[in-house]
């Protein structure tokens, strides 16, 4: 007799991918309309009607191990033709969501992530620390509201002063400490995800590729990955047709390099700001002595980061709350993500406006605020939807390694 | 004042067995139909099922029945306007259109000699041209011609005239408006084809070589615009590598949100149409699931026994077509063996389903419907829905549906 291959179902697993967005699933029959409207699924074992098939079956090991649920960009064509409503693009998206829950321990953040009920736990943390380097700094500054004057080595409380954001929340421990240690630890939890992630792809039957040449290393697929998906978005622009894929590109182009430009910003401060205490290296000090003036081209890159950051969640919003409900879900981990971004890029524009205007009662809250919503975006990255950036970026290196995308 | 008559809107294959069965046990029976003739969908089809007869076979022996049975009364080129009154007692408002041609027409054809205009035929789903003046088909029952008067000129109208022979041209016939007065209204309003110009995705009805089910019968029928020849329209060449796109619209909420019943065994037929042509020919099915009811899996299996006849489990979602060759280009994923492709086929056939004809259009009757159109039917108000009217069915069911029809609108006015 030949091997019989007995399918074991997680019936859990199903009613778990049900509840974080593939509420659908069940209702497809197998079509595989979806496999062909994708324009960017591949000719061999296309996605992602074989998804929906695993997912009604059960077929966990082989979901949580799928490299495809990473080629997909969520265009949701598949799901727009869809004879019979069963949402096929929802279901990629649920299955990487699963990812962000799952994939980095501690899981408990994976649980917190996923619902806002948890949302004040999240918040509650970093609101709780700032909250108490406020309280301290008010009662060494005699004021919650602190206007500050610069003298020679720093600030001092003065009336008729300025507001001055590093004055009530110093740089060095309020902000490089605290997101050094997240970042750290942010980073350690990647690098066991993507251990965990390769392995788990490594688990699975390979592509067998007919004629390649010398397989690619992982290096040069992660330079081609980055090179093309990562930074001029390859994939991403082949995936749909309409308007609304096109506002997606566009959007979320300019979120991407509008974090970009910040990061850059950040890290010239840093720079700036430490390398500035190095004897012999003084002079820049001009990069890292916050705040800057507005003709200092680390300033002018802010404010155009933060603009563009602006302009770019704007269009990704819109165009996600002008989705077909029936056709398109958005789960909560989409509107973590944009919801994180928006505050950010208020809190940091309304900000450097609070500052010029000099108004303390609000500026210090506004930056408050905008210290908590950093911190809900870096410190739970490995959990959030974010976490794309890097789940994404190693699947596509590992599915042309080996050979599941060609190289260009 | 009660009523045991009883008015059948539609003649096709259920309306005209309803109208024989009520009008066999002794009803007086009036069936009002829109089209020129009676025979309906049944009447465009080469061959139906189940024994795959051409269709004069069985009408023939309906249109016999009517001749023979002085209480069926029908009314062709006609129309219900409305419908008032209650269970018992309906007053029916009825339409006649003109057809400019009386019955001392012999169907010798010079009328459509003398015509001149060209019009597109709807009998063959706008694969060829027809006169003005028309026999509707070639087994019309009534056997006489039409003339669409209103689309000619003044001289093509007196040319017309003037060519028969027998004086049949009637230039001053009129619309006409009648009542009828009946017992119980049986709705037999059959089905139209789904319009592919929805199918986006598969054309739209813009490829020459994409042909829809509908009109693979009409180029099967002998007396079809090739004369029976399967060719493809773009250059009149019998093709060699055939697809057949299931559910093409149908079991897609986008489109028919339900199965039409027939596609899949209408494709098969059509196989054994290309194979009794040509047994080279090259035909693939691609299906979602292959729906062959009963005894009809018989079928299913001859046909698929043949080397020629390849299943794919899989739906066609996209059709392109080569600019050279007009070929149409399918690209499907093969569910079975996950491998997905594109391939080139001479001629393309979608296995379009069935919508309600009423689809879309206002009834003329209070009557509930469901929400693709279909209608439901009112028992007890004695207005019943009969055939393809209330769900999509084959020839025979519709056959059953007709006389079940017949059984309960006497039912309703048994006794008054």
């Amino acid at each position: 007799m030949s091997q019989v291959e007995r399918v074991k179902p997680d019936l859990q697993f199903v009613k778990e991918l049900q509840k974080v967005g593939g509420e659908s699933l069940k209702k497809c029959y197998q079509c595989a309309t979806c496999s062909v409207v994708c324009p960017i699924s591949p000719a061999d074992d296309p996605y992602p009607r074989k998804e929906m098939v695993w997912a009604q079956w059960g077929l966990k090991d082989r979901l949580v191990n799928d490299i495809d649920i990473w080629l997909c960009h969520n265009c949701g064509e598949c799901s727009d033709m869809c004879p019979r409503g069963a949402n096929p693009g929802d279901l990629l998206a649920a299955l990487r969501n699963m990812t962000y829950r799952k994939l980095v321990r501690p899981n408990v953040i994976g649980s917190w992530m996923s619902s806002i009920k948890y949302l004040p736990i999240l918040a509650g943390i970093p609101a709780l620390i700032y909250l108490l380097i406020w309280i301290a700094r008010a009662s060494v500054l005699g004021t919650a509201f602190p206007l500050f004057k610069a003298t020679e080595h720093g600030y001092e409380v003065a009336e008729g002063g300025k507001v001055i954001y590093g004055g009530l929340f110093p740089g060095d421990y309020c902000i490089d400490l605290i997101f050094g240690i997240v970042a750290i630890l942010v980073i350690l939890c990647f690098y066991a995800g993507i251990k965990k992630l390769i392995k788990g792809f490594d688990a699975m039957p390979k592509t067998f590729v007919v004629g390649q040449k010398a397989k690619p290393s992982f290096v040069e697929s992660l330079v081609e990955t980055i090179k093309y998906e990562v930074a001029q978005h390859t994939r991403f622009k082949q995936c749909g047709g309409d308007e609304s894929t096109t506002t997606r590109v566009k959007g979320h182009m300019l979120t991407f390099y509008a974090f970009i430009i910040l990061g850059i910003v950040t890290s010239a401060i840093a720079v700036g700001h430490w390398g500035g205490r190095i004897p012999g290296l003084d002079f820049l000090h001009a990069m890292g002595d916050t705040p800057l003036p507005l003709y200092n081209p680390i300033k002018i890159m802010a404010l155009v980061g933060g603009v563009l950051l602006l302009i770019g969640i704007y269009k990704l919003t819109k165009r996600r709350l002008n989705l077909d409900a029936q056709k398109h879900g958005s789960s909560y981990y989409d509107w973590y993500l944009l919801g994180v971004i928006w505050a950010i890029a208020v809190t940091g524009l309304l900000c450097v406006l609070l500052r010029w205007t000099n108004i303390a009662v609000l500026a210090y809250p506004c930056y408050y605020i905008h210290l908590i919503s950093v911190f809900l975006l870096i410190a739970y990255l490995p959990w959030s939807k974010l976490g794309h950036l890097v789940y994404r970026t190693m699947a596509l290196a590992y599915a042309r390694k080996i050979g599941r995308l060609p190289m260009n | 004042m009660s009523n045991s008559s009883i008015l059948v809107v539609g003649g096709g294959f259920s309306g005209i067995t309803t109208a024989l069965e009520a009008a066999e046990v002794g009803h007086e029976v009036f069936i009002v139909e829109k089209n020129p003739y009676l025979g309906g969908r049944v009447a465009q089809l080469n061959q139906y099922f189940p024994k795959l007869c051409p269709p004069s076979c069985g009408l023939e022996i309906q249109f016999q029945r009517i001749k023979n049975n002085p209480r069926v009364h029908f009314f062709t080129m006609a129309e219900v306007v409305s419908v008032s009154g209650s269970a018992g007692n309906y007053t029916a408002k009825v339409k006649i259109r003109p057809r400019y041609i009386d019955e001392k027409c012999t169907c010798c054809g010079e009328c459509a000699k003398a015509a001149s205009t060209s019009i597109v035929d709807d009998f063959n789903f706008g694969l060829a041209k027809r006169k003005a003046a028309y026999q509707p088909l070639l087994f019309a029952f009534p056997m006489r011609y039409v003339f669409e008067a209103d689309k000619c000129s003044e001289q093509e109208r007196k040319d017309v005239e003037a060519a028969c022979p027998y004086g049949a041209v009637n230039l001053e016939d009129k619309e006409r408006t009648f009542d009828l007065n009946v017992g119980s209204v049986v709705m037999a309003t059959g089905w139209k084809p789904y319009d592919v110009a929805n199918l986006e995705n598969l054309g739209g009805g813009n490829f020459a070589n994409v042909v829809t089910n509908m009109q693979m019968e009409r180029l099967a029928a002998p007396s079809g615009p090739t004369k029976g020849k399967i060719v493809r329209p773009s250059d009149k060449k019998a093709p060699k590598r055939i697809a057949f796109v299931q559910c093409a619209g149908s079991r897609d909420e986008n489109h028919l949100n339900y199965c039409s019943y027939i596609c899949c065994m209408a494709s098969l037929k059509h196989a054994a149409y290309i194979q009794e042509r040509d047994p080279e020919a090259q035909i693939y099915i691609y299906y979602i699931d292959l729906r062959t009811p009963g005894r009809y899996d018989n079928f299913m299996r001859k046909i698929t026994a043949s080397d020629q006849v390849h299943l794919v489990k899989g739906k066609v979602a996209e059709i392109t077509e080569d600019p050279g060759t007009r070929n149409p280009i399918v690209t499907v994923e093969n569910a079975v063996t996950g491998i997905k492709g594109k391939t080139e086929f001479d001629m393309v056939v979608l296995a379009t389903g069935m919508q309600p004809s009423i689809a879309g259009q206002g009834l003329p009757v209070h009557v509930p419907t469901d929400g693709d159109g279909f209608i439901i039917g009112d028992e007890a108000a004695g207005i019943i829905a009969a055939g393809c009217a209330k769900m999509p069915l084959d020839v025979m069911k519709s056959a059953q549906s007709g006389t079940g029809a017949a059984l309960k609108a006497i039912t309703s006015v048994a006794g008054r």
